[in-house]
């Protein structure tokens, strides 16, 4: 996934929407990132139609760069991503046309295709040597690798470290961290143009730096590695699609990904929030709800 | 830690001749964060070159020498990090008067990939397989800033570059080298190799990427993170003119160009950042490697940059970070200059 599909699609109906249809293909990750950018005013869903498939998972780039890309393909389930291997959510929702199946249980035979709207169903009559089915795909096909997914994804959030673990953990986990903000950029939630931890309200002036380093002996610098991490992981885990860009991006091998799947995960569930769901679904941050969340106000 | 450069921080910070010193320090797992020390104490952590170059030293500094009222740093950094700490002055990144810059004679730096347990643990000055691609080409690897620790050609000692590396060499009591033959005769030697091979580096790039088709394909690999101007010391803009939204191009102009050409890239200014970028800052560039080791994909944009910064200094007669009173090329207004481009 060189460029998270959100923000291509972004980058193309940001201004105006689409005056002529176009069929976008896209990862359920991808299609699920678009609807949050289409709640945030970053893109528009009007004449696309979406192609979207059980998706297999993706290899990390690095991988395929740096090492046997013939064998890695080869063996293309066991070379995804970590964010890939615990994703729960690769069988495409509501928002897509059609489903082509790739990922399933068992090994299928030719092309298979899903049709969910009346749209799909038209376009598909010109399709021969497709087999062509109506609905979603029936939940049997892909729950094995359901199953060995959840269980990833369980042995990810108990391995990641928590909240409870306390600053030293998240310390040490982002030490390494260059400032290069890579993970920022190839996110497809971070659209702003310019992040909060850029503006002159947010970063350190000189005098506090000085002032800091006299009064501890010494600090790191530039100050602030932690505090954009942590501020990132505010802003966006409660609409994190867990697609694992930012771990893909990381020139220091940080599991970005991989704190942030943790934190939705915890966060969205106590939000009642599914990401990318549906265009009708407010943004929790933009609702405002008298009464809620008693378990974490007292 | 060297033994000389040790004693020096330290009698620095002591003496109060300093009230800070900026450099390197061994972090938790095998990170080398830039500390800013204000307490002798805390030298004991002190990496003054460490195996990589994890944020380049001058975009370090300038995070917090905007503006200095009172006391004097001292900043122990590569010459490439001095080189570009000259430059961001010049740019009003950093305010230089009350910075001391001291260098050394580099090693080198891993490529951050490449290092670690299973990698490799120190760059090899003699090794180039250990280098970085800009570090094994790299003709400005000593004699940066105010002050250099000479460590070759049977010196280790702090040599004075400038006045104010002399100021501070006198008042810690430090003598001057009598014989300093030996080690410029090493670094002559080292940096006429690294001549020919910057030289043929060069040759082959021009090689396979020269032109538009080059510069697409080098570049196709491109998935915009940015990192490049993110970690590169030059690229300080806050906002960058490629994220401005008059940059962005309505959706019927994308779908124009996928008409005409029958297919286009979205993400479409990949190029336009890139050769932007180059003509933002290739005068300023002084080849630290920082935008190759972060780029995810594996581009040689470093070299490439270098390499474009080698023939733009040239029209100019600049040399980055070289003299803190150079003034910056496109800041000067010259009535006669440059006839052989017109027309």
């Amino acid at each position: 996934m060189p460029v998270q599909g959100a923000r291509a699609l972004s980058d193309l109906t940001i201004t105006e929407p689409l005056n002529r249809p176009v069929a976008a293909l896209l990862r359920p990750c991808e299609i699920r990132a678009f609807v949050e950018n289409v709640k945030q005013t970053q893109g528009n869903l009007e004449n696309i139609f979406i192609i979207s498939c059980t998706c297999p998972g993706v290899i990390p780039a690095s991988k395929l760069l740096r090492e046997d890309r013939e064998e890695i393909l080869k063996n293309h389930s066991e070379n995804i991503r970590n964010s890939c291997g615990a994703c729960l959510e690769f069988v495409p929702g509501q928002q897509a046309d059609m489903t082509v199946l790739v990922a399933s249980d068992e090994p299928h035979k030719g092309t298979v295709i899903y049709l969910h709207t009346e749209k799909a169903v038209e376009i598909a009559e010109k399709l021969d040597s497709c087999t062509l089915e109506t609905g979603k795909p029936p939940a049997e096909l892909t729950s094995g690798i359901l199953e060995a997914r959840k269980k990833a994804l369980k042995d990810l959030m108990r391995d990641i470290p928590a909240p409870g673990d306390g600053l030293q953990s998240l310390v040490s986990l982002f030490s390494a961290c260059i400032g290069c903000r890579g993970c920022r950029e190839a996110c497809p939630l971070c659209s702003c143009i310019l992040c909060d931890y850029e503006t002159a309200r947010t970063l350190h002036s000189p005098e506090l730096v000085r002032t800091e380093a006299k009064r501890k002996g010494s600090i790191r610098v530039p100050a602030g590695t932690l505090q954009f991490q942590l501020g990132r992981l505010m802003h966006i885990s409660p609409i994190c699609t867990s697609c694992g860009q930012c771990s893909d991006v990381c020139p220091v091998d940080i599991p970005v990904a991989d704190i942030f799947i943790r934190a939705a995960n915890l966060v969205q569930e106590s939000l009642d929030y599914a990401p990318g769901r549906d265009t009708d679904d407010t943004p929790p941050m933009a609702t405002y709800v008298e009464k809620e969340l008693p378990s974490i106000t007292d | 830690m060297n033994s000389i450069l040790k004693d020096l921080l330290r009698k620095a910070l002591d003496n109060g001749i300093v009230s800070s010193v900026m450099v390197p320090s061994k972090g938790p797992g095998n990170s080398f964060p830039w500390t800013l020390v204000s307490d002798v104490s805390a030298l004991q952590r002190a990496e003054p070159v460490p195996p990589v170059m994890s944020v380049q030293g001058a975009k370090a500094l300038a995070s917090f020498t905007q503006s200095m009222p009172e006391g004097k740093l001292l900043a122990v950094m590569r010459p490439c990090e001095a080189r570009a700490a000259v430059e961001l002055s010049k740019l009003e990144q950093i305010d230089l008067d009350n910075i001391i810059l001291l260098t050394m004679d580099c090693p080198g730096a891993v490529p951050l990939g490449e290092y670690g347990e299973d990698g490799i643990t120190e760059p090899d000055i003699n090794d180039p397989a250990t280098l970085r691609p800009l570090c094994r080409q790299c003709t400005g690897f000593t004699s940066a800033g105010d002050l250099c620790l000479a460590m070759h050609g049977g010196l280790n000692a702090v040599l004075p570059l400038t006045a104010s590396g002399q100021e501070l060499l006198d008042s810690l009591g430090f003598k001057a080298e009598a014989d300093i033959s030996g080690w410029e005769e090493w670094a002559n030697a080292q940096r006429g190799e690294r001549q020919v091979t910057r030289v043929e580096n060069m040759e082959n790039l021009k090689e396979a990427y020269s032109g538009l088709q080059g510069l697409i394909e080098v570049f196709s690999g491109c998935i915009s993170c940015r990192s490049c101007r993110t970690v590169c010391p030059i690229c300080y803009c806050r906002l960058c003119f490629i994220d401005m939204k008059d940059r962005r191009s309505p959706a019927s102009e994308h779908l124009e160009r996928s008409r005409n050409g029958g297919a286009a890239r979205l993400m479409s200014n990949t190029l336009l950042f890139h050769i932007g970028r180059m003509a933002h800052m290739s005068l300023s560039c002084v080849s630290c490697g920082m935008c190759e080791d972060a780029c995810p994909s594996d581009i040689p944009i470093g070299r490439l940059i270098s390499m474009v910064s080698a023939d733009t200094t040239a029209v100019f007669n600049y040399s980055a970070g070289s003299n803190p009173e150079d003034p910056l090329p496109l800041n000067t207004f010259l009535p006669e200059e440059l006839h052989e481009y017109e027309d």
